[in-house]
C-alpha cells in the first residue's frame, strides 16, 4: 500500500450537522443517582455524547470526566455541570436524563425527542 | 500464479477511535486485521470490506461500485469520535490472489476467506493472470462470493454466503436485531449455492456449474 502518499490525500470531509444550544434535563430520581456518584465533588462532569453503533446507529455515552478535549458546551444542571459535545448537540438538544431503578435493565436512561426509533436496550436511537 | 484486479477503493482511516467505530457500525468482529460487512437496519448489504491495519491507520478495501453508500453511512455518524478518513483510491490498485504471493515491502498482503488481497501502490506493476471469465470461473467452483454479483445490497449477508462474516457474540449494530433472530430461528432464508448448467437465476455462470441464491430444497 502507497502510504508515502496515503498523508497527501485531503482528509474527506466529514458532516457536521449545525451544533445547537442544547437544553436538557434531569429528573429528580437521575438526580439522587447522580448525587450518590459524585458525592461532595463538583470538580467533575457528566459527559453526554453520542458514538456510532448500537442496533439504531447511534449510542448514548454517558461519563463522568474531570475534563475532556472533545468541543463541548458545558450546563450546570441542580449543581452539576453537564458536558455536551457540539457534534452531537442537535440529537441531544431535548433530552431529558432518567433513572429506572429496575434489577434488570435498569440505570440510566435517555428519554430523546429527536430519536425516530431506539432499540430495546434503550442504549441505541436512530 | 492466479491473479486478478479488483475494482475497489480503498479508504485510510486515522485517529484513536477508528477499531470501535468500525466495530460498531459492522457484522464482525473488528478488532484488528479482519473481513466484516456493512448492514443497514434491515440488514442488507452497504458493502463487505476488508479491514487491514496498517501502521496506526486502519484501511479499509471494498467494492467501488459500493464506495459512496458506505462513505454517507460512515461519514454521518463519526460526531465526536476521533476518526479521519482519507481515500487513497488513486494511489493504490487491489488485487486478489488465489496463490501464495510473495511479500514485499510496497505491498500490503491479507489472508481472507476469498484469497489473499493485495494492496499495491500505482507504482508496482502486478500483472493480472486471470482474466474475467476465469475469476469468475473459480469462484463459482470454490462458492465465492463477489461484490456487484452475489453480494449486493437487496441481500442480506446470510443470503449471499457471508455467515462466518456475522459474529454471534459482539453486540450490538445495524442490522444485528434482525440478523441475530434469524439465526437463533434457523430462518436464514436464500442461501449462495452453486448448481449445474446456467440456470435462469444463475448470478455467476462458469464453464459447468453456476452460483444462485435461493432457497434449499
Amino acid at each position: 500500500m502507497d502510504c508515502g502518499t496515503c498523508e497527501t490525500a485531503p482528509a474527506i470531509e466529514v458532516i457536521k450537522p449545525k451544533v445547537v444550544d442544547a437544553n436538557l434535563t434531569i429528573t429528580d430520581k437521575a438526580i439522587d443517582m447522580l448525587t450518590e456518584a459524585f458525592g461532595d465533588d463538583r470538580s467533575h462532569a457528566l459527559l453526554v455524547g453520542v458514538l456510532s453503533g448500537g442496533c439504531s446507529g447511534y449510542m448514548y455515552d454517558l461519563q463522568i470526566v474531570e475534563s475532556t478535549d472533545i468541543d463541548c458546551q458545558e450546563l450546570v444542571i441542580s449543581g452539576f455541570r453537564v458536558l455536551v459535545p457540539n457534534a452531537s448537540s442537535h440529537l441531544l438538544d431535548g433530552i431529558e436524563v432518567d433513572y429506572v431503578d429496575r434489577l434488570m435493565g435498569g440505570g440510566f436512561k435517555i428519554n430523546n425527542p429527536n430519536a425516530s426509533s431506539s432499540c430495546g436496550c434503550g442504549e441505541s436511537f436512530a | 500464479m492466479r491473479v486478478y484486479q479488483l475494482d475497489s477503493y480503498v479508504l485510510l482511516l486515522s485517529g484513536r477511535d477508528c477499531l470501535q467505530f468500525l466495530d460498531g457500525l459492522s457484522t464482525n468482529k473488528v478488532d484488528g486485521t479482519c473481513t466484516t460487512v456493512f448492514t443497514k437496519t434491515n440488514a442488507k448489504i452497504i458493502d463487505m470490506v476488508e479491514v487491514i491495519i496498517v501502521g496506526d491507520n486502519v484501511a479499509l478495501v471494498g467494492h467501488n461500485q459500493y464506495k459512496n453508500n458506505l462513505l454517507n453511512h460512515l461519514n454521518s455518524r463519526i460526531l465526536q469520535q476521533d476518526v479521519v478518513m482519507r481515500d487513497i483510491s488513486e494511489f493504490n490498485k487491489v488485487y486478489i490472489s488465489f496463490d501464495d504471493y510473495p511479500p514485499s515491502d510496497d505491498i500490503t498482503v491479507v489472508n481472507t476467506f476469498r484469497g489473499l488481497i493485495i494492496v499495491a501502490p500505482n507504482s508496482k506493476e502486478i500483472t493480472s493472470t486471470l482474466t474475467e471469465d476465469e475469476f469468475n470461473n473459480y469462484r463459482v467452483e470454490q462458492l465465492i462470493p463477489h461484490q456487484g454479483f452475489e453480494i449486493t445490497p437487496s441481500v442480506h449477508p446470510f443470503n449471499c454466503g457471508l455467515h462466518e462474516l456475522v459474529h454471534e457474540a459482539k453486540g450490538c449494530y445495524i442490522g444485528q436485531e434482525i440478523l441475530t433472530r434469524m439465526r437463533s430461528r434457523n430462518k436464514m432464508g436464500k442461501s449462495l449455492i452453486r448448481v449445474d448448467g446456467e440456470p435462469d437465476d444463475a448470478i455467476t455462470r462458469g464453464k459447468t456449474h453456476s452460483l444462485v441464491i435461493r432457497k434449499e430444497d
